[in-house]
């Protein structure tokens, strides 16, 4: 009644890493900010969306991790502490890919024009950075289509970490990357980690084609070249509001 | 710190407990017990894992949950300590998927990617330290339900296999085959209904439930008939009898732990089951 069959390996042709799915089939257009954390990006993608908004656009924004779906998953994981590297990430995809599947694909087929902060070069940055495989994280996320543009704001890690520092009165755990097990100093392990983000962003710059935004270049200026390149790259006048 | 999951993997003593290699039920297949598909799970050393990972697969209704009770008890009276895994069974996320469920409105990506966060759950907090002390793990389905469901789903064979590379590839893995209109049979005459996933419902396939129960099972079937190949499956006649396939499976086990004796009757407890 037992067949013996030899213990084939499946996955004895390693495919090469994907990119993010390809050309569009859509009529809107996605635009997103990376970067470690005080780099700066919020505060663009914030004055990029009011500018657009106060212009009447058709826009959308979006952020990483806001989705319902597991945040109880999240919040007791991370209380607890149960999150490995494998399972932090996967929970993340998850969030990602009901925000995918139910917000940013039917607004870009909806002719939309979305903001994201943060996308999946974040997984591929932090969870890099946890010690989940670069090959790996390609595939979970090969799903998302690829952005429009991809804005990168590069800030020197001192300057990012004392932004953040300054304003925070206690790191998180996993905030801190306290689960990598580099520095029983909160302050110290967040340094770590984010500087081996930081490093895993720059190797992304032009496999990825980021636009490298420099984070220390005042707000005002930043923001009117941000603005600048949007216009240059995305024909704007297709989301512009409709003549009566 | 305490909580770091790399420390303790780390600092296990060398004689904690002695890796298999050199004892006489190592030789029975000549290969290490435990390897990984492709790239290992962040933090796991595949020579620490001296256990043994059983898995029987086979839809609803293939009798793999009484086959899971009668092997469990076997394996204890011949000494070894069992663990389970199953579905839905993690602390992390094994509510919010029958939350999920009970809404229906889901997407099947999302869907996917949270059963394998509860698959790599239970694989990392409960299975990995199981197999680290030499218990014999045995899982009510496995990666290769997760992969058929949704890949009947219009998800990429090639994208959840990339997923799962980083599982622990089984030292067993029998498929319990039955005819969906037999799985039909005994679901129904258990539950009195057809739930409303596994006759896959979400799919459009047919508003007449069986018609519907059937169509899915039947493409699960085939997914499965493909995963057997590329995994080398034990297939079994899950329509044969329940002492008939304990039969089969203790044999096919017994051999690969190197033990003997395969005699075994249910206990009292269990007698309900035999048939």
């Amino acid at each position: 009644m037992v067949t013996t069959t030899p213990d084939i390996s499946p996955a004895a042709d390693p495919a090469p890493a994907k990119q993010p799915a390809s050309k569009r089939a859509y009529p809107g257009a996605l635009v997103v900010v990376e970067g470690i954390d005080g780099s700066g990006k919020s505060t663009q993608l914030y004055l990029l969306k009011r500018w657009l908004e106060i212009g009447g656009y058709r826009t959308h924004f979006t952020e990483w991790n806001s989705s319902p779906l597991v945040k109880s998953a999240t919040r007791r994981g991370k209380q607890r502490r149960l999150l490995t590297p494998t399972t932090f990430s996967l929970l993340h995809s998850a969030d990602f890919a009901d925000r995918c599947e139910r917000q940013i694909m039917p607004l870009l087929h909806g002719g939309y024009l979305v903001l994201a902060d943060r996308y999946i070069y974040t997984a591929f940055a932090r969870d890099g950075a946890r010690g989940c495989s670069p090959h790996w994280l390609r595939n979970l996320y090969s799903f998302a289509p690829a952005p429009d543009i991809t804005f990168y704001f590069r800030a020197p890690l001192d300057v990012a970490v004392n932004r953040i520092l300054a304003g925070r009165p206690k790191l998180k755990y996993y905030e801190a990357g306290m689960d990598l097990g580099i520095s029983l100093d909160r302050s110290e392990s967040f340094r770590i980690f984010q500087e081996r983000i930081l490093n895993n962003y720059d190797q992304m710059v032009e496999t990825d084609h980021f636009v490298l935004m420099d984070g220390t270049v005042r707000v005002n200026k930043l923001q009117k070249l941000m603005r600048q390149i949007v216009g240059e790259k995305i024909s704007l006048q297709q989301f512009a509001p409709k003549k009566k | 710190m305490k909580r770091s999951q790399k420390k303790p993997l780390a600092t296990v003593p060398p004689n904690g407990r002695p890796a298999r290699t050199n004892s006489k039920s190592a030789g029975v297949l000549g290969a290490p017990p435990s390897r990984f598909y492709g790239t290992t799970l962040p933090g796991v050393k595949p020579e620490e894992l001296s256990g043994t990972l059983i898995v029987i697969e086979g839809t609803d209704g293939s009798g793999r949950s009484t086959q899971i009770y009668l092997l469990t008890e076997w394996l204890e009276s011949q000494g070894f300590a069992v663990q389970t895994m199953g579905l839905r069974r993690s602390y992390l996320v094994g509510e919010d998927i029958d939350a999920l469920l009970a809404e229906n409105a889901v997407t099947p990506m999302t869907l996917a990617l949270m059963y394998s966060t509860d698959f790599f759950d239970q694989l990392e907090r409960r299975i990995l330290p199981a197999l680290r002390s030499g218990l014999v793990v045995l899982a009510d389905r496995y990666i290769f339900t997760l992969i058929a469901r949704a890949a009947v789903r219009g998800i990429a064979r090639d994208y959840l296999h990339g997923i799962y590379e980083i599982a622990l590839r089984p030292d067993l893995t029998f498929w319990l085959n039955v005819r969906p209109e037999v799985a039909f049979d005994r679901e129904f005459k258990k539950s009195q209904t057809i739930s409303y996933w596994e006759s896959g419902r979400d799919m459009s396939l047919s508003n007449d439930l069986f018609q519907s129960f059937i169509r899915y099972q039947s493409m699960i079937k085939r997914e499965f008939e493909y995963l057997s190949k590329r995994h080398g499956f034990l297939e079994l006649d899950g329509e044969s009898s329940v002492s008939n396939v304990n039969r089969v499976l203790r044999k096919r086990i017994a051999s690969h732990l190197g033990i003997r004796s395969t005699q075994y009757k249910p206990s009292h407890a269990l007698s309900h089951l035999w048939r």
